[in-house]
């Protein structure tokens, strides 16, 4: 315990000693770590959105207004034969105006028509989607019927292809950040260590262990990792709240995440992410300067 | 206590710095290691704090081998010898009290026993009301009673002094072997490589000489020439 408030007190010496670079440790290490907490929660995103479009996978056939009702049921019996098709519900112009409006209440759409502006449709669901574009082209040929079939098949593929590359992206940002950012750290450490060789070379000539020296310089690389890191922290959490409150402006229909654990994972890993980097700098400006000094002349 | 054992020492380029050196020192022996500069003194302490290794031969403190010794050891070795320097490599930006209690901190000591025991420290130094001056704010003198005191706060059985009144008008020279004698008397071994010739001839203990990496002299009581 003892030495432990020896190493903090040491620590913040060291980093007082030399500020400058210190907040240059501080400051690179929230760049990087915003950047990959900005890639995290991008990718986290964009897997939410293509979960929920592949979760609720289905075929709208939109019929075309001249359809009569006799010809509906004849058609809705003709999709029932239809390979894979499980189920066909129709839903009608004004119960799917209802269900639009009811779906996005901050719109305000209630008294904008008088009639429904959307069209008759029927929904299919399938008892395998992998079948799903065989359907989607054999109901394509009741030409006179169907105005338009759409599916979120293709729109969830590309999604999760898109957030495939992104994550590979942002890996490898991530990778050379992490690099520069550690050469930055092991830097500011080293400075430290330069600093205060002479106590360095003092306390191996009374007896101080190499563990018990480097004591002090971990400290001082966890302390930077922690603040840049927070600081990484305070500003993901703003440009994410920022994010939400304009993206339920612009764009009300992509469901964002906001499940706060799966938020505060990411921001946690940043966190740790920030103090292993803090550890490793401090752990290789070390493994360099203890071989450099132990065997230095008394005089 | 101290046992060289045909000790040699080259550096790379040939150079020949201790050559076949065979000595004993026993525990609460007063010796000086006298002789021109590059004679090999210095080297001889490196060897004993195990900052430089011997070329050849064997080298003993209390029966353990030095060169046997692990890595992970040397501290403990150097835990039992203090060491004092010709220029006191005292830590500018701290307290007289922070330099010596420095050696105490690996010991997990409670905070008034490393008080007490820097406090005992600078009463045998006769520095107690410099307990929160920096070293810049002390004479030559008073910094290397200073740098005295950190090498014996926690009771080391060697002393070992590189030219210890090196950079000292002669009557501080004579306050700090005093010293260095009262140190000595109280069974620790104390061991100085000086050039001082005065010191010496006044302050009679056992003398090595050395002279081109080998022993010339070693005579009790001994003057520094012959």
């Amino acid at each position: 315990m003892n030495s432990l408030f020896f190493y903090i007190s040491e620590a913040v010496i060291g980093m007082k000693r030399s500020i400058v670079m210190m907040l240059i440790s501080v400051i690179t290490i929230t760049i990087s770590l915003f950047i990959f907490g900005v890639f995290l929660l991008i990718s986290l995103n964009l897997n939410n959105i293509a979960n929920s479009i592949n979760s609720n996978l289905e075929i709208k056939v939109f019929l075309k207004e001249t359809v009569t009702k006799t010809e509906r049921s004849k058609f809705k019996q003709a999709i029932l034969k239809l390979d894979h098709v499980k189920k066909v519900n129709y839903t009608s112009k004004n119960i799917a105006w209802k269900k639009f409006v009811k779906e996005y209440p901050h719109l305000n759409l209630d008294n904008l028509f008088e009639n429904s502006p959307l069209p008759n449709s029927f929904t299919i669901g399938l008892d395998n989607n992998q079948y799903i574009l065989n359907v989607v082209s054999n109901l394509k040929t009741f030409k006179s019927w169907v105005e338009k079939v759409s599916y979120g098949g293709i729109i969830a593929e590309r999604m999760q292809k898109f957030s495939y590359y992104i994550k590979i992206l942002g890996l490898i940002l991530v990778i050379i950040l992490t690099i520069a950012t550690l050469f930055i750290v092991v830097n500011t450490i080293r400075l430290t260590i330069i600093n205060r060789q002479n106590e360095i070379n003092i306390m191996q000539l009374v007896g101080a262990t190499n563990n018990f020296i480097k004591g002090p310089f971990i400290i001082e690389g966890i302390l930077i990792g922690i603040l840049g890191s927070l600081g990484a922290v305070i500003f993901l959490k703003i440009a994410y709240t920022f994010l939400i409150i304009k993206c339920n402006k612009i764009l009300p229909y992509i469901p964002i995440v906001q499940n706060k654990l799966e938020i505060n994972i990411i921001l946690v890993s940043v966190i740790l992410l920030g103090i292993i980097l803090g550890i490793l700098g401090a752990l290789l400006s070390l493994s360099k300067a203890l071989k450099r000094y132990s065997f230095n002349k008394v005089k | 206590m101290i046992k060289l054992k045909n000790i040699s020492k080259y550096y790379q380029s040939n150079s020949l710095i201790l050559n076949n050196i065979n000595l004993t020192i026993n525990k609460g022996e007063f010796v000086y290691l006298v002789g021109p500069s590059g004679a090999g003194k210095s080297t001889i302490l490196n060897l004993l704090l195990k900052i430089e290794e011997p070329t050849s031969g064997e080298l003993f403190i209390d029966g353990v081998s030095l060169l046997r010794l692990k890595d992970s050891k040397i501290p403990y070795l150097r835990r039992n010898i203090g060491v004092i320097f010709q220029d006191f490599k005292l830590l500018p930006k701290r307290t007289v009290f922070e330099n010596i209690a420095f050696a105490l901190r690996f010991y997990n000591y409670s905070r008034s026993r490393i008080r007490r025991q820097v406090y005992q420290v600078l009463d045998l130094v006769g520095l107690t009301t410099k307990l929160d001056c920096y070293p810049t704010e002390l004479s030559g003198g008073e910094q290397q009673r200073i740098c005295i005191a950190r090498a014996i706060v926690n009771n080391p059985q060697i002393l070992l002094a590189d030219e210890p009144t090196g950079s000292l008008d002669p009557e501080t020279s004579w306050e700090i072997m005093t010293l260095l004698s009262k140190i000595n008397m109280r069974d620790t071994t104390v061991i100085v490589a000086t050039h001082n010739r005065g010191i010496v001839d006044d302050i009679r203990k056992r003398v090595i000489s050395i002279n081109k990496g080998a022993i010339a002299r070693d005579e009790e009581q001994g003057s520094y020439n012959s």
